[in-house]
């Protein structure tokens, strides 16, 4: 079995705890074992993106020391994933770590990403007969180049329909403390995302950031909504209705 | 204005040179000089092609003449469905001509006269050369003077195919050669009649300048050298 | 929290609850996205041409000194007078007293969003003079009394119906709303404007320094007629403005084309290099140039953000960005909004007033994906925040909320602690039912969310029992 580190943003561990399960299942079931660090706390960009970058460097040089062992670490989001790949590097310009953080963050993957790219799997044995469309989370997009990874992931999980979201590009409004500062801007943005959501007709929005999927739900929920959010691993966990768990590279 | 009077001139320059001496962040990779870059605009087989096809996009008329005599009389029949008024032509040897195919009763003011007249009809020029790749025309002072091209409701362009370049890299290298630039303080690229979308969105063609714009381009020119520079 | 950030605030909580309006930017939008898609696809490579077009204004802007004395010369040569103005009131002194002296009655302006930035239009109107701003939405905004609503299409957030009414209002008899009518109404009631003023004032796309000539990028000859038919010709632009080549325009022109309007060229792309010679037939007899500082040359001395002089003004952040989209462009309150403005306004204007710009976003990048000269906004945002934070200028509040938080995030037992309490007064919120109401400690996330259940236990507590075996 091959070992991976999991990196569970702060928010996953404290109020999505499902969201990491179902990672670990995925993994499992496909042949890795996942370890998670218990050292680990959070990466850190809270602060960055406030402005507060001396208060995320601790942080970032924490992380470094936990994962630094790590032969690869996953993490079911692309925003933290971001941050450490594309931001400990500034963050820890001219410090003694700022070369290791670089090297460990070409080891710090987002779970689809880490799925397709690392591990060669866009089969991973899932069944889930229902609509589902993918909003496009800004981090993993952008920073990332994330987009048909998890569209691929989705295309082998028996039954499900893939939906097109329109506007599937456009940012949901979370944003972190975004959503908190400005939170009538991002209501809004919101709101036109679970409009484009319902638009589209499809049951599930699915995406590889659960925090953009929390500020969607909730205001999905808010509008009594017909659409439901669920995290790209969560479809992935799940198997067929007869309680067999199929095996990667079953044919159907 | 002396140059005396212009403190913030030197203030200015001093923090600029002061600035730059900062050492920047370089975030993107500058591409190596050696690499083949790649290219940005397709190459462009067919220049006469492309200009009509790009003439018909944007709106311009375009109508291909055999030469000078056809595109006399085809000038002649867009002039003739004219409101009646005063119409302004660049002084030129080849408008002249041209002008002869015209109704006598047509007043004419030429370039050397003065400019053109605010209630102006139409105007009527010829080109510094004219750039298939977005279907436009380079005029300057030249040809006609600066107000020739867009005071009057319709300008009229006399060109010949000698004319025509391929894309702008082009033709700025023949404005280059030409000494366009230096020689006149106003050159313009005019791609199709003016036009606005600023209410909704909306495309309406003709806002304050011309509301048609028709190139009359001939096969072949009278000179063969192939279309220079047109002297006012 | 400043002045400028509580009217924010303000019009952003308006503009957002306006469905009206957020529907008619949307379809503007919309539109101006099928056309730039469109007009991309006339690129071979729209990549390479953002990188072609980033390093010409790298050269400029690395050279500009040079590049400017060079202009300076050459418009010089030309018959030309430049004048540097280091701010605005020294623009805006060198163009009234220029109005002054030649008896200047009427002008014509051209659209030129650095006019705005230096309040031109008010100098010159408390002179006296008549002012038109001729270029159809500045026209409008203009006749509205307000500001640009974008720096490329000012008038985007009206619909025709109320452009008919308006000048119904002002101009006098309106007999339709079609936009051909109203279009026609402008260029009568404009045209003896142009005709009459002594004085035209347009901005300027690009300075060519080789040839001492200034272009100007425009759709209805509103700026051709401010630059043929006056005596007196000014134009205004940043010195960053500068680029090297006349050559450079050849795939400057199309690239803001296709980023700005979606066209693949616009209609007029004038050169003017200085007055009349004396053998041209017209033009104006006197050219004068006025280079605007204002704070752009402290930004060369920013080793992270001396990019964002590259900016070429297209506006196509502005509307790639979801934020603009949502709370339009006169929310911002600065002539120059959308992500360019929340970037740039803090240098030019203060971060001190106007961080909260720099706030006000989500950091999706989506204007760093658009830029044609490929300025990395977002990024810019993130350091401008920093750097509000490093000059101590937020709120005492939040410093120390993100202490405590820290000192928190140091220790795995102290985070887990932490979190816990916090799902616990979650639940207590969410029991005793004061979600939403004025007790709600978490009132700025239920105003606009629905609360989510709160988890019994951590990720890392079911770990730690079971490593999450089924």
């Amino acid at each position: 079995m091959k070992k991976v580190a999991l990196f569970i943003p702060c928010f996953v561990d404290q109020l999505l705890p499902e969201v990491g399960l179902d990672v670990v299942r995925v993994l499992r079931r496909i042949g890795y074992d996942p370890e998670f660090p218990e050292e680990q706390t959070c990466c850190g960009q809270p602060a960055f993106n406030t402005g507060y970058w001396q208060d995320a460097r601790p942080l970032a040089e924490r992380f470094v020391r936990i994962f630094r062992k790590a032969d690869a670490v996953v993490c079911p989001s692309g925003s933290c994933t971001s941050m450490v790949r594309l931001f400990y590097p500034d963050i820890l310009a001219g410090t003694a770590l700022c070369e290791e953080a670089r090297m460990l963050g070409q080891r710090v993957f987002e779970f689809s990403e880490f799925l397709v790219k690392v591990a060669h799997v866009t089969d991973v044995g899932a069944a889930f007969p229902r609509r589902v469309a993918v909003h496009d989370s800004c981090h993993g997009l952008r920073e990332l180049h994330l987009k048909q990874e998890p569209r691929e992931l989705l295309r082998h999980v028996r039954g499900l329909e893939l939906v097109d979201l329109p506007f599937s590009e456009e940012c949901c409004g979370f944003g972190g403390t975004f959503a908190v500062k400005f939170n009538v801007i991002s209501g809004a943005m919101g709101a036109t995302k679970a409009g484009n959501a319902e638009a589209s007709r499809t049951e599930f929005l699915t995406a590889t950031d659960p925090s953009c999927l929390m500020h969607i739900e909730g205001v999905l929920r808010r509008r009594n909504s017909k659409v439901r959010t669920i995290y790209l691993a969560s479809i992935l966990a799940q198997t067929d209705e007869s309680g067999r768990t199929a095996q990667p590279g079953d044919s159907r | 204005m002396a140059r005396t009077e212009n403190s913030g001139r030197e203030r200015i320059l001093a923090r600029i040179r002061s600035g730059l001496l900062t050492p920047v962040v370089a975030h993107t990779p500058d591409l190596s000089s050696g690499s083949a870059r790649p290219m940005v605009f397709a190459p462009i087989p067919d220049a006469l092609e492309r200009f009509q096809r790009e003439c018909a996009e944007n709106n311009t008329e375009c109508i291909v003449t055999p030469d000078a005599k056809g595109s006399a009389e085809i000038v002649a029949g867009v002039l003739a469905a004219l409101p009646v008024g005063e119409i302004f032509v660049q002084d030129a040897p080849e408008l002249r001509r041209l002008a002869q195919a015209w109704s006598p009763s047509r007043a004419i003011r030429w370039s050397n006269e003065g400019a053109p007249a605010e209630t102006s009809q139409a105007t009527i020029t010829l080109a510094e050369c004219l750039v298939a790749q977005t279907g436009s025309i380079f005029v300057s002072s030249k040809c006609g003077g600066r107000g020739a091209s867009v005071v009057a409701p319709v300008h009229i362009v006399v060109a010949n195919v000698g004319q025509l370049v391929p894309d702008l890299e082009t033709a700025f290298a023949r404005l280059r050669e030409r000494g366009t630039a230096s020689h006149n303080s106003f050159v313009c690229l005019i791609t199709g009649s003016s036009r606005t979308s600023d209410i909704e969105k909306i495309l309406v063609l003709g806002a304050h300048g011309p509301c048609r714009l028709v190139t009359v381009l001939a096969l072949h020119s009278a000179n063969e050298s192939g279309g220079g520079p047109a002297k006012a | 929290m400043s002045t400028a950030s509580r009217e924010f605030l303000r019009n952003a909580a308006e503009k957002s609850a306006d469905l009206v309006h957020r529907q008619i930017i949307r379809r503007a939008i919309d539109h101006y996205n099928q056309a730039v898609e469109r007009r991309r696809a006339r690129f071979l490579d729209w990549q390479e041409a953002r990188r072609r077009c980033q390093e010409i204004k790298r050269e400029a802007v690395i050279h500009l000194d040079r590049y400017l004395l060079e202009f300076e010369r050459r418009v010089q040569e030309r018959g030309g007078q430049v004048f540097w103005a280091e701010t605005s009131e020294d623009a805006r002194q060198y163009i009234t007293d220029l109005a002054s002296r030649r008896g200047v009655r009427t002008i014509v302006k051209s659209k030129s969003m650095v006019t705005e930035e230096i309040h031109l239009t008010p100098a010159l109107e408390k002179l006296g003079l008549r002012v038109y701003e001729t270029d159809l939405g500045e026209f409008i905004v203009q006749l509205r009394n307000e500001p640009p609503y974008h720096i490329v299409t000012p008038a985007m957030h009206l619909t025709r119906a109320q452009v008919a009414s308006l000048f119904r209002e002002k101009l006098g008899d309106v007999i339709s709303d079609d936009p051909q009518y109203l279009v026609g109404v402008a260029r009568r009631e404009l045209r003896h404007a142009f005709f009459s003023a002594e004085m035209g004032i347009t901005g300027a796309n690009f300075l060519v320094a080789d040839s001492g000539m200034i272009a100007i990028t425009t759709n209805e000859g509103n700026g051709r007629l401010c630059t043929t038919l006056p005596r007196i010709h000014v134009a205004v632009a940043g010195i960053e403005k500068i680029i090297p080549r006349l050559e450079n325009l050849a795939l400057l022109w199309p690239v803001l084309a296709t980023a700005g309007t979606g066209q693949p060229v616009t209609c007029y792309n004038t050169l003017i290099g200085g007055p009349r010679k004396t053998d041209e037939v017209d033009g104006p007899e006197e050219f004068h140039m006025v280079l605007l500082d204002n704070g752009r040359s402290e930004l060369l001395a920013d080793r992270e953000q001396r990019e964002v002089l590259h900016c070429i003004r297209c506006g196509s952040c502005l509307n790639a960005c979801p934020v603009f989209r949502t709370v339009g462009g006169h929310t911002y309150g600065t002539t120059y909004p959308g992500p360019i403005g929340s970037v740039l306004t803090p240098h030019l204007r203060g971060l001190n007033e106007f961080q909260h710009m720099s706030y006000a976003s989500s950091l999706c990048g989506a204007c760093t994906d658009v830029c044609p000269v490929k300025i990395e906004l977002h990024h810019h945002l993130l350091q401008n925040r920093r750097n509000a934070v490093n000059d101590a200028k937020r709120p005492l509040v939040e410093r120390a909320t993100f202490k405590l938080w820290r000192w928190a995030m140091l220790n795995a037992g102290i985070y887990a602690l932490s979190g816990w309490f916090a799902r616990a007064a979650m639940r207590i919120v969410h029991a005793v039912r004061i979600e939403g109401t004025p007790l709600d400690p978490m009132r700025l996330w239920t105003k606009y969310h629905a609360l989510p259940s709160v988890p019994a236990k951590s990720f890392r507590e079911i770990w730690r029992k079971n490593r999450g075996a089924n």
